[in-house]
């Protein structure tokens, strides 16, 4: 009986220490993701219009005319 | 494929540190970081004055790329040089390479501690998904994937700073060149090009110093 009981007691306090054991400290591999382009859109309000997403033509179309707007001499002619 | 940069004509800038201010607020960057500064050389001298608005350059050859411990950059088909602010750990290598101070740490937290290096993304974002909640608070705006130039540039008041494809905004400032030759205010193309960065053409080209001038070097 009193070996039974060192027994428990012993099983009891594995599991209760068990508890106190720290978590692997092990950070979890960092890899980089891919990045979306740009020309798919933004899935938000703010949008321009002219260009289709998805379509990288019509989006570089878009910017380069956009770019333009940076040009007085385009602007006023 | 577009090639995105930035060009600051100097002839243009005024200082008023309106792209700055524009950067800060629509990519709402925190206090003590600025993406982008205007500097201004012979600061009070009357016609020697010059001011510059300097940020990422978004270089072909990125020394950050090239000297960050744990890899965080990557340059999109687009020519932009963006970092995954997940993987950074704020080593500041990136800021002692960058000849421009472009990566930008905040440092006000406890015990001076270094944040992670935030820096111009070209308006861009990062990883996340584009126009997402989750890329606007770790990047800021993803006005390109909104079919937009970056803000800075675009509200530039006197269009001293241009942004766009490398070919689009050189041929725009050319333009402007070729009127400045034209009218007389800056004749033999002294502005723009070879001239500028390497001197006259008939100057005598620069040679290689010999080997035995250099300490340690084999010849």
């Amino acid at each position: 009986m009193k070996l039974n009981l060192k027994a428990l007691g012993l099983c009891l306090a594995a599991a209760f220490l068990a508890a106190c054991s720290e978590p692997p400290e092990i950070a979890a591999k960092a890899a980089k993701r891919p990045d979306v382009a740009p020309y798919m859109g933004a899935d938000n309000g703010f949008m321009t219009k002219g260009w289709t997403p998805t379509n990288d033509p019509s989006w570089t179309d878009s910017i380069n005319k956009r770019n333009q707007n940076q040009s007085e001499y385009s602007r006023f002619k | 494929m577009a090639r995105m940069k930035f060009i600051c004509d100097t002839e243009r800038c005024i200082e008023c540190n309106g792209c700055v201010t524009a950067c800060k607020n629509d990519n709402e960057v925190p206090w003590g970081v600025n993406r982008r500064r205007v500097v201004t050389v012979n600061d009070g001298i009357i016609g020697k004055e010059k001011s510059i608005s300097v940020a990422c350059m978004h270089c072909s050859d990125a020394p950050c790329m090239a000297v960050c411990p744990v890899d965080c950059f990557y340059r999109t088909d687009e020519g932009v040089v963006l970092h995954d602010k997940d993987i950074c750990i704020g080593c500041g290598y990136c800021s002692l390479a960058c000849p421009f101070g472009a990566p930008q740490f905040l440092s006000s937290g406890a015990f001076g501690v270094r944040s992670k290096m935030d820096k111009c993304t070209f308006c861009s974002g990062g990883p996340e998904a584009n126009g997402s909640v989750a890329e606007f608070q770790k990047y800021g705006r993803n006005r390109l994937a909104e079919g937009k130039l970056p803000l800075c540039a675009e509200m530039c008041s006197t269009k001293a700073l241009i942004g766009g494809d490398g070919e689009v905004i050189s041929a725009i400032y050319a333009k402007r060149v070729s009127v400045r030759e034209s009218n007389g205010r800056y004749p033999s193309n002294d502005i723009f090009g070879w001239t500028t960065a390497y001197g006259p053409m008939d100057s005598l080209a620069p040679k290689p110093t010999p080997a035995a001038k250099i300490p340690g070097a084999k010849s």
